[in-house]
């Protein structure tokens, strides 16, 4: 064995041990914890946050910009076929201002 | 390797985070903080500093553990490879510092019954440690005092494992070359 592994089998551990505790400071994990409750607040705040929600809602995990390209795909696909081919039902109207509209009233026949 | 969240003990708490959960969040806290700080604290030998590192991790994990998908490396490593390049990133920009207060290792101070001579060592060995190139102290404490395999090590510093044995080589002749004034204190016959 040599003179290195010696040293690092019989005394690093040893050396190490003398190293001084490294604790965390008092009320540090509720720091850690109002910071993600601040990130939170942060995230469902104004707007923007409420979109995310939205999204979130929509396609869970995804980063904001996917749900609403979707979105906007589908939109821009939409109005592209609405326009593209007009709808087969056609309104036909069976009036003329030439003509006048002949009716009866319903009270007259109940007469 | 893929590794299933059922190997990972975090991946389900870092999803319920990520979707708001409190509860998730305040596990991983507690389960990662005051290991990640002990590890910051010892890399950056200022405790301040080594809070303003954690706060900084675990705001990274907030912002991405709603994207958060366990498959391609643990959690737990992600976690510490980002502590440590947040670290190397506040040890870099140290550089510009003077030395004296790039080097304090204001952490030394022993408990108030401890001997003179404990204290003498624990300081001593805090300084050869913080004198020891960034990686190298990484290396050390991630497989002497996160109590992590050099398999794992290996992976969170982002090296191979031939890489990380040749670190904690040079580290350990380091540490020895710096504490040979201390071979017998440390009952080195």
């Amino acid at each position: 064995m040599s003179d290195e592994e010696e040293f690092t089998d019989r005394v690093l551990g040893r050396v190490l041990a003398h190293l001084p505790a490294a604790p965390a400071p008092p009320g540090f994990e509720a720091r850690l914890l109002a910071a993600y409750d601040a990130f939170q607040a942060r995230r469902h705040a104004g707007f923007f946050g409420a979109l995310r929600v939205a999204a979130e809602a929509v396609w869970p995990g995804a980063p904001l910009w996917a749900p609403l390209s979707a979105f906007a795909c589908a939109l821009v696909l939409g109005a592209g076929i609405g326009a593209a081919m007009p709808s087969a039902a056609t309104q036909h109207t069976d009036f003329s201002l030439e003509k006048p509209a002949t009716f009866t009233l319903a009270l007259a026949d109940q007469q | 390797m893929a590794i299933s969240a059922m190997h990972d003990p975090d991946a389900g708490d870092v999803a319920l985070a990520g979707q708001g959960d409190r509860a998730a969040a305040a596990r991983l806290i507690a389960r990662h903080g005051p290991r990640l700080h002990a590890l910051a604290r010892r890399m950056l030998g200022r405790p301040a500093e080594a809070e303003d590192v954690v706060q900084e991790v675990f705001l990274k994990l907030w912002t991405h553990a709603g994207r958060w998908r366990p498959g391609t490396a643990k959690f737990e490593t992600w976690l510490y490879r980002v502590a440590l390049n947040q670290c190397y990133d506040r040890l870099r920009k140290r550089r510009h510092e003077p030395l004296e207060a790039a080097m304090a290792v204001p952490d030394g101070a022993p408990p108030p019954d401890a001997g003179l001579q404990a204290a003498h060592i624990s300081a001593a060995v805090a300084r050869a440690l913080a004198d020891l190139p960034e990686r190298q102290r990484a290396a050390l404490l991630l497989c002497h005092f996160q109590g992590c395999g050099n398999q794992q090590a290996a992976e969170m510093m982002g090296l191979s494992v031939e890489a990380l044995e040749s670190l904690l080589a040079r580290g350990r002749r380091g540490l020895k070359v710096r504490l040979a004034h201390l071979k017998e204190s440390l009952g080195e016959g």
